[in-house]
C-alpha cells in the first residue's frame, strides 16, 4: 500500500523537480543559493536599506515621506520585476498542489508570457509617467536645526552619491560601520547599491550572450554542413580575440554607461554557449524523437526550440551561472581599471580601485570589503553552477 | 487496382546519398501502390532501403547527404516531391503519420506523453487545450493504455517499451491520417507484445479506414496482416505480389530463401536453412543481378552475372525481377541467351518455382 502511494507521488515528476531534488542534497550549494538570494533581496531593497532620506519626517506639523517620494524610475522597474517574480513562484507552487497537471504546462507558459508583457509595458509606463525628480533637501540638517521632528531614517542613513569632505577616508567606526571613501561617501551604502550594478551586469550580460549563443549554436548544430563550417570559423575568430582587451578597446570608444558594458560583455562571451548548443544539437538531431517530431509535421521553430533545446540546454544553464560570476568579475575589473561605470554610480570594482590610489595612503577597508563582496558573490555563483551541473548530469560529478 | 481506390503510388523512386566514399544508391527505381484501407508490407534485410523509402515518402531524408534523384510519389493525386515544405508540413502527421522502430527513444523525454499528443492534435486540428487533452486521454484509451487519465501526465521514462510504442501509435493516429507508415514497429519489443501491437494496428485500421505501409524484416509479421507484399533486396524491389500467393509460391530465389529461413514448428533437430553470404555493401554492388553471388540458381549463370533483371509483371498482380522466374524471359531474350552463352538451363528454375 505504501509503495503504491509512493508511486502515485512520483507520477508526473518533471525534469525541473528531479534536478531540484538532486541539487538540494548538497549543503554547500544550498548555502550559496541562500547567499545569492540574500544578495537579490539586498539589491532590490537597496533604497530602503541605505538612503539619506528618512522614511517619514514631520515638517511644520505635516508628515512627509521623502524616501518613498524620491524613489527613481529604475527603482520602480526593479520592484515591479521582483513582485512579478514572487507572484510567479507562488503561482507555480500553487499549481503544483492543486491544478490538474494536464494543463500545468500550458498555464506556466501563459503565466510567463503574461508577466513578461506586464513587465515590459509596466517599465515603459513608469518611464513615461514617473517624472525625473531630484530632492536635494538635507533632512538631517533640517532635523538638527530643529525645523523638523519625528523622523525615522534607514539603517544606513547615507545616499550612495552623497559626499561629505569632512569625513573623507575614515576607517570603520561609529557612524560609518565600514568607513568612508575619498569623497566621504559611506562604504557600506555604496556596497549595498553596488550589488545592484553587479547583479544586473551579471544577468543582462549573460542573458544577451546566452540568447546569441543558443540561437547561433542551434542553427549551426541543426543545419550542419556549410552553414556549420562558416559559422564555426566565425566562432573561432571570436574566440581567438582576447575578450578582455576587446572589451577595453570597445569601452574606450563608447560612453561609460552601464548598458554599454552589459551589451559589450554579452556580445563578446557567447562563443562558449554556441559551441555547447551546437554539440548538443548535433547529437540530438539524429535522435528518434526529433525524427518523430518532424514526422508529425511540426514547424522548424517548434523542433528547434521546443523539442531539441530543452534536451540540450543543461550545459548552457550551468555555463550561465558561471557566466554571471564571470561578468561580475569583468565588470569589477573594468571599473577597477577605470573603464567601468562613471563615478557617482557605485560599483564594487571602482571602490576597490580607490583603496590603492588616493593620497598615497593604503585604505584597507576600501580594499577588503568590496573585495570580499566580489569574492563571495563570484564564489557563490560558481558553487551554485557546480551543484547545478552535478544535479543535471550526475555522471559529471567528481568522485568523492 | 483502380484509380479510385489508390491512396499512395510510388513510381520509379531513386534516392542517393553522397558520402565521402562515393554515391550510395540507397533506393533504385522503387515503385508500388498502396490501396485505400489496405496494408502494404515492404520486406527486406537491414540496409536494403526500406526505411529510406519510408522517409522519402515523408520527405524526411536528411539532405545533404541524401537526395531524391528521381521518381514520383503520388498521394491522393498530388506528387509529394513537388510540394513546398510548408504544404508538406501540413501533410505530415495529418494525412501521413509515421511510427518508428525504437519506442524507447522516439518520445521526447522532457515532456509528458500528454503534452506530446496534444501538440500533434493542436497542430492539425482546431481544438482548445482542454479539448485536446480530452482527445489525448481518449486516444490513449483507444490504444489500450489502462488508467489513461493518470498515464497522460506521465513522462516517457515512467513507461515500458510496449506502452511507449502504444503512445507513439496514439500520437501518430491522433489526427486520423489516411496513411500510417510503420517502420519496424515491433522489432524492439518483446515477442508477447509484438502481436498485441500488430493487433492494435489492425483494429485502428478497421476503425479509421486507414492504409498502412508496414516496413519489416520479419516475414512472420507480414503473413497474416498484409494485403500486398513487396520484397526489397539491395535497394531494389525484387518481387511484389498479394500476400497469399507470395507465401504459397515465391518466385524470386531471395524470397524463397527468406521463407525457408523462417523457423517453423516441427523443425526440431534440423539446422535452420540460411541464405549463404552477406548483403552486398551499397558502395560495391555486384554487377548484374545483385543477388547472384548468393543465388542458388544464378551464381554461375553468365547472364545473371552481367545483366540486371528489372521488375516485370509475370502473372496478374505479380511482379518479379529474376531471369529464371517462370514467364519472365521473353522469347527473344531466350534466343539471345542461347546465341551468346549456349544451352539454356531451363527447366531448372521453373521446377523450383512450381514446387
Amino acid at each position: 500500500m505504501r509503495k503504491k502511494q509512493q508511486q502515485h507521488k512520483d507520477w508526473g515528476v518533471s525534469y525541473g523537480e528531479l534536478i531540484w531534488r538532486e541539487f538540494r542534497k548538497n549543503k554547500l550549494s544550498i548555502i550559496s543559493l541562500a547567499f545569492v538570494i540574500f544578495l537579490f533581496i539586498v539589491a532590490v531593497l537597496a533604497p530602503f536599506l541605505a538612503n539619506s532620506k528618512p522614511y517619514f519626517i514631520r515638517i511644520d506639523g505635516r508628515l512627509h515621506f521623502p524616501l518613498f517620494a524620491d524613489l527613481k524610475r529604475n527603482d520602480y522597474c526593479i520592484f515591479l520585476a521582483a513582485a512579478l517574480a514572487i507572484v510567479q513562484l507562488l503561482l507555480i507552487r500553487r499549481n503544483r498542489r492543486s491544478i490538474d497537471p494536464s494543463i500545468r504546462g500550458a498555464l506556466l507558459w501563459r503565466q510567463l508570457s503574461v508577466s513578461t508583457v506586464i513587465l515590459i509595458t509596466g517599465c515603459i509606463l513608469i518611464y513615461i509617467f514617473v517624472p525625473r525628480r531630484l530632492d536635494a533637501t538635507d533632512y538631517k540638517a533640517k532635523l538638527a536645526a530643529g525645523r523638523a521632528a519625528n523622523a525615522l531614517f534607514p539603517p544606513i542613513p547615507y545616499g550612495f552619491g552623497q559626499t561629505n569632505l569632512k569625513v573623507r577616508e575614515q576607517p570603520p567606526g561609529p557612524g560609518h560601520p565600514l568607513g568612508t571613501d575619498d569623497v566621504g561617501s559611506d562604504v557600506l551604502c555604496r556596497l549595498i547599491h553596488g550589488s545592484r550594478i553587479s547583479l544586473s551586469v551579471g544577468f543582462v550580460a549573460v542573458g544577451i550572450s546566452t540568447l546569441i549563443g543558443v540561437f547561433f549554436g542551434a542553427m549551426l548544430g541543426y543545419f550542419g554542413g556549410k552553414v556549420d563550417f562558416i559559422g564555426m570559423r566565425f566562432v573561432e575568430i571570436m574566440m581567438a580575440v582576447p575578450a578582455f582587451f576587446l572589451i577595453i578597446t570597445i569601452v574606450a570608444f563608447f560612453p561609460r554607461s552601464l548598458f554599454n558594458i552589459m551589451i559589450i560583455i554579452g556580445i563578446t562571451s557567447w562563443t562558449r554557449d554556441a559551441r555547447f548548443i551546437r554539440a548538443e544539437f548535433f547529437k540530438l538531431r539524429k535522435q528518434d524523437f526529433v525524427q518523430a517530431a518532424l514526422s508529425l509535421g511540426l514547424p522548424l521553430r517548434s523542433i528547434l526550440f521546443r523539442h531539441m533545446l530543452p534536451n540540450g540546454i543543461a550545459p548552457v544553464l550551468v555555463n550561465a551561472t558561471f557566466g554571471i560570476a564571470g561578468a561580475i568579475f569583468i565588470e569589477a575589473a573594468l571599473s577597477f581599471l577605470g573603464f567601468g561605470v562613471a563615478p557617482p554610480t557605485p560599483s564594487w570594482g571602482q571602490m576597490l580601485s580607490l583603496g590603492v590610489s588616493t593620497s598615497g595612503r593604503f585604505l584597507w577597508w576600501l580594499t577588503l570589503f568590496p573585495g570580499l563582496a566580489i569574492f563571495l558573490t563570484v564564489m557563490a555563483y560558481n558553487l551554485v553552477g557546480e551543484a547545478l551541473r552535478d544535479a543535471i548530469d550526475p555522471r559529471l560529478r567528481k568522485a568523492p | 487496382m483502380s484509380r479510385d481506390n489508390l491512396l499512395l503510388s510510388v513510381n520509379d523512386l531513386s534516392v542517393t546519398f553522397l558520402t565521402e566514399d562515393g554515391a550510395v544508391k540507397a533506393v533504385q527505381n522503387v515503385g508500388f501502390d498502396v490501396g485505400k484501407g489496405k496494408t502494404f508490407a515492404l520486406v527486406g534485410e537491414s540496409g536494403c532501403g526500406k526505411s529510406v523509402t519510408a522517409l522519402s515518402i515523408m520527405r524526411l531524408i536528411p539532405s545533404p547527404p541524401g537526395k531524391i534523384v528521381g521518381g514520383t510519389i503520388n498521394f491522393r493525386g498530388h506528387n509529394l516531391l513537388k510540394l513546398a515544405e510548408k504544404q508538406m508540413q501540413r501533410i505530415r502527421g495529418n494525412r501521413i503519420a509515421m511510427i518508428f522502430q525504437e519506442p524507447m527513444t522516439s518520445l521526447n523525454p522532457v515532456y509528458t506523453v500528454g503534452d506530446q499528443i496534444v501538440e500533434a492534435i493542436r497542430l492539425h486540428r482546431k481544438r482548445t487545450t482542454e479539448q485536446a487533452w480530452a482527445d489525448a486521454v481518449e486516444m490513449l484509451r483507444k490504444v489500450g493504455i489502462s488508467d489513461p487519465q493518470h498515464r497522460v501526465v506521465e513522462y516517457p521514462h515512467q513507461m515500458s517499451g510496449g506502452m511507449r510504442q502504444r503512445v507513439m501509435i496514439a500520437m501518430a493516429v491522433s489526427c486520423a491520417p489516411s496513411l500510417l507508415i510503420a517502420d519496424e514497429p515491433t522489432t524492439a519489443l518483446d515477442v508477447t507484445i509484438q502481436a498485441q501491437i500488430l493487433d492494435l494496428l489492425d483494429d485502428l485500421q478497421q476503425q479509421n479506414a486507414m492504409s498502412i505501409l508496414l516496413i519489416t524484416h520479419s516475414l512472420g509479421v507480414v503473413a497474416e496482416r498484409a494485403d500486398t507484399v513487396a520484397v526489397m533486396y539491395a535497394s531494389r524491389i525484387v518481387e511484389t505480389a498479394d500476400a497469399e500467393p507470395i507465401f504459397k509460391q515465391p518466385l524470386h530465389p531471395y524470397t524463397q530463401g527468406l521463407l525457408k529461413s523462417v523457423p517453423q514448428l516441427g523443425y526440431r533437430g534440423k539446422h535452420l536453412p540460411t541464405i549463404a553470404g552477406t548483403v552486398p555493401e551499397p558502395l560495391h554492388f555486384p554487377p548484374g543481378c545483385k543477388f547472384h553471388p548468393r543465388c542458388p540458381i544464378g551464381a554461375d549463370d553468365p547472364r545473371c552475372r552481367t545483366a540486371e533483371p528489372l521488375l516485370r509483371q509475370v502473372l496478374p498482380g505479380r511482379l518479379v525481377a529474376c531471369w529464371y522466374a517462370p514467364g519472365y524471359e521473353t522469347e527473344q531474350e531466350r534466343k539471345e541467351y542461347e546465341a551468346r552463352y549456349g544451352k539454356h538451363p531451363n527447366p531448372r528454375p521453373s521446377s523450383t518455382a512450381q514446387s
